[in-house]
């Protein structure tokens, strides 16, 4: 089975985004306290509805009343997209959108899975078109201490994501640009190196090259003159790697007190559904009007299979 | 500062006749361009700051720093090189740093020994125009520079030291006690010759009924006299009426005392100006960052000397203040309310005293029960349609009386022009301005002013305080972030921003949970059973909040600026700097920029926490540790010009490497 979750529109009530922490932390807590908040959300207006007045009376309601079982998925929680998307004209804003693939997912279902989250956010957004699509590929890091570039660090966090199969994902964004669905593409983590391998096998080059921003003020050299002969900007995030990992997923999702009460507490357990899960791919995006520069949408979704229907990985 | 139009200028018994017509006709011009401005849309952010500085006349030869009184010489140098740089027959910079930069604006302010610089334009919210910020208050102070003479500087410090006292502090020399100010510390040559400006003061003085009193707590350091009776209060002068003064009891003891306009409006700053997107936007941001003058003001404090005494308070604030305080003894409660309409519980210049958003989120507890209002003009706001919040603001601001009229544009009333509601507008300094598009100009929008600053000794402070502004005004309109407290609260911290090392020492008022109610969508629809809008900006479209309030006591607390500006322990606030740093990261900036800007949160950060020092700290131990200090809070000619150069230092090696200011600029010497 697949779930589809979703955070909804995190920048109004943003708590769950500003974290106190040191600036130089990577983290997925935006992302996990955006969709644990919003299923709260959906829970506590569930139950309040049914009880009427207006104060959860403890219990959690059923999930079947706060999520959609769709032809295709299981929306957590179910997503009305017959919402109006943006306040304003399409051309106000600029629309970036991170899909981040998830390591140990086989490349070969990165097609459909772009087209999948892709289409989630157009939906969402009301719009036929994205600005910018960053993606990024398991097991790449980058490392702006260490300027013998990314590939050091590769072996100590599972497998690095293949040359060839990166090329092959590029051919798929190359095809959505030339759809005329996006209009620039870039890529995360990327040292100078990785670059050079990887500009030769595109027909659209990245415009972008995300790089966690640890500590900004201590780019390489010579990535930051790579760049700038390729005219590929440099832009900083601090989104960290393994964004969805299975563990996690389970306790968001689970029968504990802070989850969600869709899933098992174990594969074999009788407390929700059973079965293995395996987060597939998380994409965030981001509207923000441009000559404003408000952030009016940020959100994200992401998608997993459960049960025994978890596809072979080979 | 305002409008500098030429005419004839009614002296005050002329002017208090005239003062009716003039709010008359300005309301009339107010509600004309209010209705014809009200619907404005999708304007652009552009904002500006401006930079206010002190030319310092350098005697190295004597040990001697003096305010050089040249600002006409200056400016009109300036002018002249700005028409030769329009006509394109001279380039701004010869290095090319600012190409495609216009060259900046400088302006006249009161003093005629200050300068106002202004961006040649104004800045977008583009992160490459966020990095020119810092480069472009440089350049306004080579230019400035490169206009004065060889020995003349401009510094940022918010007062000259030694103004008012007995020696030689100004160049050229007059002699103090003229008929505008009447002060018998400063002479008449002390303000911009502008008649606006003797006008004003003299207006002031005359409508209060005697001179301005500025009374600052001294320093009691440990040879300071108790109690202290400022030695430069001469008490046997008797050249105007209001030399009776003192011999009134103006000067308190324990008190450095000061009587003129000059020691207030003299005082540099830091002013930010915003242009909302349209007028809900800006009133909302009115509102949101009212309670957040307090803070910036503890935060920038710099102003610890008056009158050659060490002070007890850090700021310059209320010494404006009461520099241009108009107010009757009837208004101040002194006296019963016999000839005036009203007691009036603030000055012109002061924090400011009422909300304007109309946002569901704005309690009626947090409005002061006791605003005084001009109901008369409220009723005739409202009848020509305006709302209750907005007219009452204006009404607010319209008890007062205009100060500077002149007799040529009370022949006729013309709708098309802002002069009448300017001449009030422009005449209520509060900590917040509220600013409706210029009559004349259609390209201009409705615009939000941040006040409270204090001008930082170097253009890096100056450029990181005007820019975290601005962030936290996107951070506000993105995350629709809630800072409402009563605003009484508000004017409480400003008091509380002026002690000694308030940034520290003292917690202020704030908002303990800035995040509104999250309610999915399709919830708010059911609940409201009106579609759901995803507007960033039209508060009127945000549902109420479906479980009923707590009490207002219980929505805000006192916590210090470190948990304000870098968040609770205890996860309450999430503090100033987080929420700036949850919106970049949402946005998308540049690596350069970012780095940027990641040094100027750092130096607000550590502002906050204490690593790095605040100007008022500095300054104190520049004067503390200096070899010619007595411990007598007195700050002499030559400290002073010690100060002074330790200052112009400061401003070109910003504190690296161990130099002088290292400790508020860097927190470690070896940086």
């Amino acid at each position: 089975m697949k779930l589809i979750l979703s955070s909804s529109n995190l920048m109004h009530g943003g708590r769950q985004s500003v974290i106190r922490q040191p600036l130089t932390q990577k983290s997925n807590v935006e992302l996990i306290n955006s969709l644990r908040s919003n299923f709260l959300a959906w829970q506590q207006i569930e139950s309040a509805n049914t009880n009427g007045n207006g104060h959860s009376n403890g219990s959690r309601p059923p999930a079947s009343s706060w999520t959609h079982q769709g032809e295709d998925a299981l929306y957590i929680p179910a997503i009305d997209f017959s919402q109006p998307g943006l306040a304003e004209e399409r051309d106000q804003y600029d629309i970036t959108v991170k899909l981040f693939y998830l390591p140990g997912i086989p490349a070969s279902r990165r097609c459909a899975h772009t087209r999948e989250a892709i289409d989630l956010v157009l939906k969402e957004l009301h719009v036929k078109s994205i600005d910018l699509l960053i993606v990024s590929f398991p097991g790449i890091l980058f490392d702006a201490d260490d300027d013998s570039e990314e590939e050091d660090n590769e072996a100590s966090n599972g497998e690095p994501d293949d040359f060839d199969s990166t090329v092959q994902t590029w051919r798929v964004l190359e095809s959505l640009h030339e759809q005329g669905m996006i209009a620039q593409l870039g890529v995360a983590e990327f040292g100078s190196e990785r670059l050079a391998r990887f500009l030769p096998h595109t027909k659209v080059k990245p415009s972008v090259d995300q790089i966690n921003l640890k500590d900004c003020c201590v780019v390489p050299k010579s990535l930051i003159l790579y760049a700038k002969q390729e005219q590929i900007q440099l832009l900083t995030h601090n989104d960290c790697n393994d964004i969805l990992p299975v563990g996690t997923t389970r306790e968001l999702l689970g029968p504990s007190e802070k989850g969600a009460g869709i899933l098992a507490s174990s594969p074999d357990a009788d407390d929700g559904i059973k079965g293995d899960v395996e987060p597939q791919w998380v994409v965030k995006y981001t509207a923000v009007v441009k000559d404003r520069g408000v952030v009016e949408n940020k959100g994200y979704f992401a998608s997993a299979d459960v049960g025994t229907c978890v596809k072979d990985r080979s | 500062m305002g409008l500098l139009a030429l005419g004839t200028a009614l002296e005050w018994p002329e002017a208090k006749k005239k003062a009716d017509q003039v709010r008359q006709w300005g309301i009339e011009q107010l509600l004309a361009n209010w209705r014809r401005a009200k619907g404005k849309e999708r304007d652009a952010l552009l904002w500006g700051d401006e930079v206010e500085y002190l030319v310092v006349a350098l005697d190295d030869a004597a040990k001697k720093s003096r305010l050089s009184l040249a600002q006409a010489e200056i400016l009109k140098s300036l002018a002249r090189d700005e028409a030769l740089w329009k006509s394109g027959t001279s380039k701004g910079n010869e290095n090319g740093e600012h190409d495609g930069e216009e060259p900046p604006h400088f302006h006249p302010e009161f003093g005629r020994f200050m300068l106002e610089a202004t961006p040649g334009q104004p800045w977008g919210i583009g992160f490459k125009d966020l990095l020119k910020v810092e480069s472009n208050m440089k350049w306004r102070r080579e230019v400035a520079s490169a206009h004065m003479a060889p020995n003349e500087v401009p510094i940022t410090l918010t007062t000259f030291p030694r103004l008012g006292t007995k020696d030689d502090y100004i160049q050229p020399y007059y002699p103090p006690s003229g008929p505008a100010l009447r002060s018998q510390f400063v002479p008449d040559e002390i303000a911009n010759p502008h008649i606006r400006f003797p006008t004003l003061a003299a207006n002031i003085r005359s409508r209060r009924g005697r001179k301005v009193e500025l009374n600052v707590p001294v320093f009691h350091d440990i040879n300071t006299p108790r109690p202290f009776k400022d030695p430069t209060v001469d008490y046997d002068l008797h050249n105007w009426p209001e030399d009776d003064d003192v011999r009134n009891g103006a000067a308190k003891e324990d008190h450095v005392y000061m009587d003129a306009m000059a020691f207030g409006m003299g005082s540099c700053c830091l002013q930010i100006t915003f242009q909302a997107k349209n007028m809900t936007e800006g009133r909302r941001l009115y509102d949101q960052l009212s309670p957040l003058g307090p803070i910036l003001l503890a935060l920038t404090a710099a102003t610890p000397i008056y009158k050659g005494f060490l002070v007890d308070t850090d700021v310059r604030w209320n010494q404006i203040g009461n520099a241009v305080d108009d107010r009757t003894r009837e208004e101040l409660g002194e006296a019963p309310l016999k000839n005036d309409r009203w007691r009036i519980p603030k000055s012109r210049y002061a924090s400011n005293s009422t909300y304007i958003s109309q946002d569901p989120r704005l309690r009626k507890e947090y409005f002061d029960p006791d605003l005084v209002v001009d109901e008369d003009i409220k009723k005739r706001l409202m009848d020509g349609g305006m709302d209750d919040l907005l007219a009452t603001h204006f009404a607010h601001l319209f008890i007062r009386d205009p100060l500077v009229i002149f007799s040529e544009d009370l022949e006729e009333l013309d709708l098309n022009k802002g002069d009448h509601f300017e001449n009030l507008q422009s005449t209520n300094w509060q900590h917040m301005r509220f600013k409706p598009p210029p009559p004349d100009k259609d390209d201009i929008g409705w615009r939000v002013e941040f006040r409270s600053m204090e001008i930082q000794i170097t253009d890096f402070e100056n450029a990181a305080f005007s820019i975290f502004i601005v962030l936290i005004t996107r951070a506000i309109l993105s995350f629709d972030l809630n800072f409402y407290i009563p605003i009484q609260r508000t004017t409480e911290n400003m008091e509380t921003a002026h002690a000694r090392n308030a940034i520290h020492d003292r917690k202020f008022w704030f908002r303990k949970d800035p995040f509104s109610r999250r309610i999915p969508r399709s919830a708010q629809q059911s609940t409201n059973g009106s579609t759901f809008s995803s507007t960033t900006s039209s508060a009127v479209n945000t549902p109420p909040p479906s479980p009923p309030l707590g009490p207002v006591d219980s929505e805000f607390d006192l916590m210090t600026i470190s948990d304000i500006v870098n968040g609770c322990a205890d996860g309450t606030f999430p503090g100033l700097i987080p929420l700036v740093e949850s919106y970049l990261n949402s946005v998308n900036v540049d690596v350069e920029t970012r780095c940027f800007l990641a040094s100027y949160l750092d130096l607000i950060r550590k502002r906050a926490d204490g690593t790095l020092w605040t100007g008022a700290r500095w300054i104190r131990e520049f004067v503390a540790k200096h070899p010619s200090y007595k411990q007598d809070s007195v700050v002499s000619e030559e400290i002073t010009y010690d100060l002074v150069k330790a200052v112009e230092e400061m401003t070109i090696k910003e504190g690296k490497h161990g130099s002088v200011g290292w400790e508020l600029l860097r927190g470690k010497k070896t940086k």
